[in-house]
């Protein structure tokens, strides 16, 4: 007689980075939230506070990439605290749910003596005791192939379909790729919306700065979708509608999968011709943002409680690439 | 010098300045800075390849940042094909491991006290966001409640605790992160550490590479019989029963009397007790048969339990802090030792002890100040005549700070150097232990 191990369940921690996703995904999961939480000092060390036992249970950690020039670094930290207190608690697994993973543009040494950071943050969850990773529209999908841990990107595609079905349905539109690296993407968006597809070729000079763009493919009077894995500054998707709207696009509407919204970003999609911005709830949004009359929320909280549910009761994630929750 | 480079995080490159010009080397170029996104990025000017590299960070400030910005350099150093990474780290990453909430590594955050003048030595525990606090959407509620948590909130918590929070049973514990910051630093690519007066010895094997510890002892000698007069008749004194060893080392060394301060945390009993919480012993050979009732008002120590428990009087009940004074101070001029001060509790408390025990001067030797929170407002008010440090945190911000009060900086960069010189050599750095520079 072989001897199994007693059913476990789930424990969710949610960490300062969007308290917000965790209590969603909690409540979709009927649960509540671990009483774990992550302390900060005077001195800007943070430790964490163990007051419940998740002794032998499946832990999930939220935490999001995201906070900024003040705060991005510390929430790397808290998670990889977590995660290290959930072993030394003897958690059973360990999983980090990173909707939006940081450092997930540093993928590659463009110059020399540079930091791969993906890797190096791959190395450090792993490191730390992680033993699953889900994320959620990874920038570059080869980030899964830095870890030596399973890795599942969901992506926020079956939601991106149902909203323009649903809210966009009836206008005449056409996909747009602000740039070559997302043409998969939007390929794929537009092939199960049967819709045209259009593709904005950039050159960029530096990081975060956009030169040049030259447009492939005819908008002339059609409401334009540009579909982008993450919205930071902004620069790209303001020029790529400025240029869409000369070429003779009726409106452009942009539908994105995290709202980065860093520095002026937020100021320049007001004052932009975007008539709106779409963006899932993968960030926590700051009261300027809620305050934007053109942002629109996607919730995909019922994805990454679903990823959750399956993994931890050992069924297939993949039916979530092409359906929504 | 052979094929070495020294590079400078952001923490303190004053000090990286002063290890370069020691060494007769130009600090290694290295790029720094956040994308709008917060993310760290590092780029080196100068070639790593088949180099001993060595990366000053010191662990104060916005520590989590730093780290992150020293395992990054780490990585890229790697990445570069580097023969060799050496982190020199002065005051070390999470260096001081907290048992319970009762932390020496500073106060949680929002915990400072507001009125009363010098703290109190009863732990404290932080206020965390409540179920009904996450549930707010938006963030700043949480936030504003974190801030204005006072003393007698953060009571309310330790009973909570207790009674309420955990009717399982369940004891509420701090996880060490001493093995994962050893272990990230270590996957990051880092073969060597080099440090300063680690808190914890045994923080060395948390490591699978080589650690140096060095000790800022010959420098506090060095200080000591040069610029105390009459250094012979001074007593040293270790503000805790940690730091003790380190303290009587340096008493044998140069022959001079050791004090102690012990601090005791006991369950209270009765309230009777709580009058006399602070009893100092005048004199270790009465032992505690003749331990005399100390009642002075506006004494750090001590706290009266309605005073301060704000109708939270059974969260009082809890701890006595009980402080003793172990050797004579009499008259005499005190010498502080401890190596690190971060609230400053300890040592102001320590000061206000000394001088009531009749301590005519008192100086406070730290090697790393860290000084958080409202530290400095509290050397500023306390008993301390003289405060001498290092700059293995950068002080300049602190030293402006600090008007009145005498401030002295040793510097700690020819000991950092010559270990250095001598780790790229393949020689002994064990003489920096005795003579140090």
């Amino acid at each position: 007689m072989s001897l199994q191990k007693p059913p476990n369940s789930i424990k969710i921690i949610a960490g300062n980075s969007h308290p917000r996703l965790a209590e969603q995904i909690a409540g979709y999961l009927n649960l509540q939230i671990a009483d774990i939480h992550v302390i900060d000092f005077t001195n800007r060390e943070s430790a964490v506070l163990v007051k419940e036992s998740i002794r032998d249970e499946d832990v999930y950690i939220i935490q999001t990439g995201c906070g900024g020039p003040e705060k991005l670094n510390d929430h790397l930290m808290e998670l990889l605290f977590m995660i290290h207190a959930c072993k030394a608690a003897s958690a059973r697994k360990i999983t980090a749910v990173v909707p939006n993973f940081p450092y997930a543009r540093q993928d590659r040494k463009d110059k020399s003596r540079v930091a791969i950071s993906a890797k190096l943050v791959a190395n450090l969850l792993v490191t730390a005791g992680c033993h699953h990773v889900i994320t959620m529209d990874l920038h570059a999908s080869q980030i899964q192939g830095f870890f030596n841990i399973p890795v599942d990107n969901l992506y926020a595609e079956p939601e991106v379909l149902k909203y323009v079905k649903l809210k966009l349905g009836n206008r005449d539109i056409i996909m747009v790729s602000p740039d070559a690296g997302g043409a998969k993407r939007v390929a794929s968006l537009s092939d199960k919306l049967d819709t045209p597809f259009a593709l904005i070729h950039k050159e960029r000079a530096k990081a975060n700065e956009v030169s040049r763009m030259v447009l492939v493919g005819d908008v002339e009077g059609k409401v334009c979708v540009l579909i982008d894995d993450m919205a930071d500054t902004c620069g790209t998707l303001c020029k790529a509608s400025d240029l869409l709207l000369e070429r003779g696009a009726r409106s452009v509407i942009a539908i994105v999968t995290h709202g980065i919204f860093s520095g002026q970003g937020l100021a320049r999609i007001n004052q932009g011709s975007l008539e709106k911005i779409v963006c899932t709830n993968s960030m926590p949004l700051s009261s300027m943002a809620e305050a934007c009359g053109k942002l629109e929320i996607i919730d995909i909280s019922p994805t990454l409680a679903e990823a959750i549910r399956r993994l931890h009761n050992g069924e297939s994630v993949s039916y979530l690439f092409n359906n929504a929750v | 010098m052979r094929d070495i480079i020294v590079f400078s995080g952001s923490s303190n490159p004053e000090l990286t300045d002063r290890i370069c010009r020691n060494l007769g080397l130009p600090p290694g170029k290295v790029e720094l800075k956040k994308f709008a996104n917060g993310e760290t990025s590092v780029h080196f000017g100068d070639s790593v390849r088949e180099k001993d590299v060595f990366i000053v960070q010191s662990g104060a400030g916005h520590v989590n940042d730093l780290f992150m910005q020293l395992l990054i350099m780490i990585s890229a150093c790697k990445m570069a094909s580097a023969k060799k990474i050496t982190v020199v780290c002065p005051l070390f990453f999470y260096s001081r491991q907290v048992e319970s909430q009762a932390s020496k590594r500073g106060v949680p955050r929002g915990a400072q006290h507001r009125g009363s003048k010098v703290p109190d030595s009863v732990p404290q525990s932080p206020k965390l966001p409540s179920r009904a606090n996450v549930r707010d959407p938006s963030p700043k509620s949480v936030l504003s409640q974190r801030a204005v948590s006072t003393h007698s909130s953060l009571k309310t918590l330790h009973t909570n605790e207790a009674s309420i929070a955990n009717p399982t049973g369940y004891r509420s514990w701090i996880a060490q992160s001493g093995t994962l910051i050893a272990n990230l630093l270590t996957s990051a690519g880092a073969n060597h550490i080099i440090t300063m007066d680690l808190h914890d010895a045994q923080f060395q094997g948390f490591f699978d590479i080589p650690v140096d510890n060095l000790l800022s002892k010959p420098l506090f000698q060095h200080y000591i019989t040069n610029y105390v007069p009459n250094y012979k008749d001074c007593v040293i004194v270790s503000p805790d029963a940690g730091g003790a060893k380190r303290a009587a080392a340096l008493a044998d060394t140069l022959c001079m009397p050791f004090a102690l301060i012990h601090k005791e945390r006991r369950q209270k009993v009765d309230t009777a007790q709580a009058q006399s919480e602070l009893m100092v012993h005048s004199n270790p050979s009465t032992s505690s048969l003749n331990s005399i009732s100390f009642a002075t008002p506006g004494f750090p120590g001590r706290r009266s339990p309605s005073s301060a428990s704000n109708g939270h009087s059974a969260a009082d009940q809890q701890y006595v802090a009980t402080t003793m004074l172990v050797g004579d101070v009499q008259d005499k001029v005190c010498v502080v030792v401890d190596d690190l001060a971060d609230t400053c509790n300890t040592i102001t408390r320590a000061a206000s002890l000394l001088k009531d025990q009749g301590a005519k001067y008192v100086y406070a030797l730290i090697t790393h100040g860290i000084f958080s929170g409202d530290a400095m407002r509290k050397l500023k008010e306390s008993q301390i005549d003289k405060i001498i440090t290092t700059n293995s945190v950068d002080q300049a911000a602190h030293v402006a700070e600090l008007d009145a009060k005498e401030m002295v900086i040793l510097d700690v960069s020819r000991i950092l150097s010559e270990a250095i010189r001598r780790i790229n050599n393949g020689e002994s750095v064990s003489m920096l232990y005795d003579h140090g520079w």
